[in-house]
């Protein structure tokens, strides 16, 4: 067994598992949606973006796409909730926690993408 | 395979990212979890937002201060875990880069990156030099000064670093690889289509039939120049079609030939086959009579041979007297010491020749030598380049430095192929035929000044290689070699642009008349000022200038002109 194989996976399982999280729930419902959920999901995507930089295979560059791709957006999800609560002052209304989530519903997309190919390489490595 | 710089910096800065991620990440987390009062003493706790704000500010400390609020005890406990969470990690990322930056194996990628990029963006014909050591160095001047760029490559580390301080008329990339490793040359840009040539001149004949091998397999359509010492490397490299092959002892021996039997063949042939920038040698006046010769190595060996071929009566000195090949009547001795010298005859004899292996020995027997003997004619041996300021000073009769022999050989031959074939003729023919041809390139050849070498162009009268010639005989216009002495901007006003050779077939003819006619398919040698170079090109490339030069003109062009004016009908 391979240890960084096995803070590789965790840190790409976690990401997806935590953006799931988040996501689920009433779309437009703020008290379903937790604001450190959102924070834990975009640093373990980060995390995970900058442990997947550097490698070389075919896979791994799809893997570091995806990864980009949940990155930005996570980061949207958390501009509309700042913008919209701090800067603007609207608050969480429906509308914008919709936004939120949706974004990260795509997000969640990507990051189920990840895990479907790290699993594919890993039973390819197997045989 | 492809070293990547940037995958191998993300790979290495791994760790420090995530550390630095997660430290501020525990940060913010912490600041949004300590209770806090508002300005109106109500309990409030940060946003993530907010955390982030803290953090921020004091993990780049910067250091703002407390705000929305005034912290609590709880919120200024995190603040120090914080500061020193984030400034540590920061310390940390820092650090790492910079020892990145400075790991001989990362800038060593980056070096080669810049390098492989520099190669990759050349617009123009390059040349690939493999060996930077004295003749490395003459070549890639040389080549330089006449607006090549050239690739260096070198296993020796400082030698490429001294190329980077150096400057040059044409830019000259370096990178220190071995050039035994057919990737390497491929990474200098070998399989590139601006490839004119390359070039292997290192000191090791192994590594340039490597080289010249590798050269002739990847790329067929670029030219193999290659130096080589043994005689039996120059014939392999032959047999596999190598463009030139420079043997220093043979070019060493061809030029001291010319000098013992055609003195103004020798003149221009010495000058036309030194680096840029050299003067033309005086005409020399060999005696005849005995020659003494020191050293009987791989230089002195040819020159005995060719002195005996020439009928020269000649004596040896060699320090090895058991050694192989030696001809009777030899002397044991360095040639160093007055007595040696006198044994060997140097008051009776006419010439001095030094040729031993070591540059000091070289220098002072040719010094004690005309201490012993005043008119003595002096030739000799500079192994080292460095040595040959040195040796200038002694002012001998001829001197031959083994890496400008290979250097002019060679840039020679990058100038015109043609050029060998000339004095292939020229020995065919008499001295004097030589002298005509220096006469008219160098006008004043013995004055102080030394006039700029001729730039040689090999012009061949064909559609590809002077579309605008080709274009006037298709039109019926007789060309001959005058042409090329016209100026097209004035007409009637003669050029010093000198048609050498004209080669039609097998059949080669030395300054040809004005009036010849020239017909498809010939080849011309042409000697022209650096300073004409473009009006020459033109002539060639462009019609209506070459149209100019030939009738004095004006060429109607365009196809609105061509409508209005109508075609100029063609003159037969």
């Amino acid at each position: 067994m391979n240890m960084s194989k096995v803070i590789f996976g965790f840190f790409v399982l976690l990401a997806l598992t935590l953006n799931f999280g988040f996501f689920l729930g009433e779309i437009d419902n703020p008290d379903h949606h937790n604001v450190y959920e959102l924070f834990a999901a975009l640093v373990v995507g980060l995390i995970a973006t900058i442990m997947k930089l550097g490698e070389r295979s075919q896979m791994s560059a799809m893997l570091l796409a995806s990864s980009l791709v949940v990155d930005l957006q996570l980061l949207a999800a958390v501009s509309v909730w700042v913008l919209s609560v701090h800067v603007f002052d609207i608050g969480l209304t429906p509308g914008v926690m919709a936004s939120v989530v949706s974004l990260s519903g795509g997000a969640l997309l990507a990051n189920l993408l990840s895990v479907v190919l790290l699993t594919m390489e890993t039973a390819g490595l197997s045989r | 395979m492809r070293r990547s710089t940037a995958l191998l910096f993300f790979r290495r800065m791994r760790v420090p990212l995530i550390v630095l991620i997660s430290a501020y990440s525990i940060a913010t987390v912490g600041f949004t979890l300590m209770p806090g009062t508002d300005a109106d003493g109500n309990p409030w706790r940060m946003s993530v937002f907010e955390a982030f704000y803290v953090v921020s500010y004091t993990g780049s400390t910067i250091g703002f201060g407390e705000v929305p609020y005034e912290f609590s005890k709880a919120q200024r406990l995190w603040t120090m875990v914080s500061i020193y969470l984030t400034v540590i990690a920061w310390l940390f990322s820092i650090g790492s880069i910079i020892s990145l930056m400075q790991d001989p194996a990362f800038s060593q990628a980056l070096r080669g990156a810049r390098f492989r990029r520099a190669v990759r963006n050349y617009d123009q014909p390059f040349y690939l030099l493999c060996g930077f050591g004295d003749t490395g160095r003459l070549l890639a001047r040389s080549l330089s000064e006449l607006r090549h760029p050239v690739v260096v490559i070198d296993d020796a580390p400082e030698k490429i670093d001294a190329l980077s301080v150096e400057t040059h008329r044409f830019p000259i990339h370096g990178y220190c690889m071995d050039a035994r490793l057919p990737e390497n040359l491929i990474s200098a840009g070998l399989q590139s289509r601006w490839c004119a040539g390359v070039l292997a001149a290192t000191a090791n004949d192994q590594v340039n039939l490597k080289v010249a091998v590798t050269a002739r397999l990847i790329n067929q359509r670029t030219a193999v120049y290659a130096r080589a010492d043994e005689k039996s490397v120059a014939d392999n490299m032959r047999s596999f079609d190598t463009a030139h092959v420079v043997t220093p002892t043979d070019e060493f021996v061809r030029r001291l030939r010319l000098l013992l039997t055609r003195p103004h063949a020798y003149r221009l042939y010495q000058w036309l086959h030194s680096p840029p920038g050299s003067p033309i040698p005086a005409l020399p006046d060999p005696p005849s009579g005995r020659w003494v010769l020191c050293g009987f190595g791989r230089f002195g060996r040819s020159v005995y041979r060719l002195l005996r071929e020439l009928k020269i009566d000649v004596k040896v000195i060699e320090e090895n007297i058991d050694l192989p090949g030696l001809p009777e009547g030899a002397i044991g001795g360095r040639g160093t010491q007055a007595e040696t010298l006198r044994e060997a005859g140097i008051e009776e004899a006419v010439g001095i020749l030094a040729t031993t292996r070591d540059d000091v020995d070289n220098l002072s027997i040719v010094i004690t030598a005309r201490e012993l003997n005043d008119g003595l004619f002096s030739a000799v041996l500079a192994n080292q380049w460095s040595s040959e300021p040195l040796f200038r000073a002694a002012e001998p009769d001829f001197l031959a430095q083994p890496g400008e022999l290979i250097a002019g050989t060679i840039v020679s031959h990058i100038r015109s192929p043609l050029l060998s074939h000339l004095f292939r003729r020229l020995d065919e023919v008499e001295d004097a035929v030589a002298a005509r041809i220096l006469e008219r390139i160098a006008p004043d050849p013995d004055q102080a000044e030394t006039p700029e070498q001729p730039e040689l162009f090999t012009v061949r009268l064909s559609k590809k290689r002077a579309p605008a010639l080709h274009w006037l005989k298709e039109q019926g216009f007789g060309i001959d070699v005058s042409l090329f002495q016209r100026h097209p901007g004035r007409p009637g006003e003669k050029v010093p642009v000198e048609v050498l050779m004209l080669t039609r077939g097998d059949d080669d003819q030395l300054l040809p008349d004005a009036a010849t006619r020239l017909e498809s398919g010939d080849r011309l040698l042409v000697a022209c000022p650096p300073a004409l170079v473009r009006r020459m090109q033109s002539l060639l490339e462009n019609e209506a200038a070459a149209y100019r030069a030939l009738t004095g003109d004006e060429l109607q062009q365009g196809w609105l002109l061509k409508k209005l004016v109508g075609e100029r009908p063609a003159r037969s």
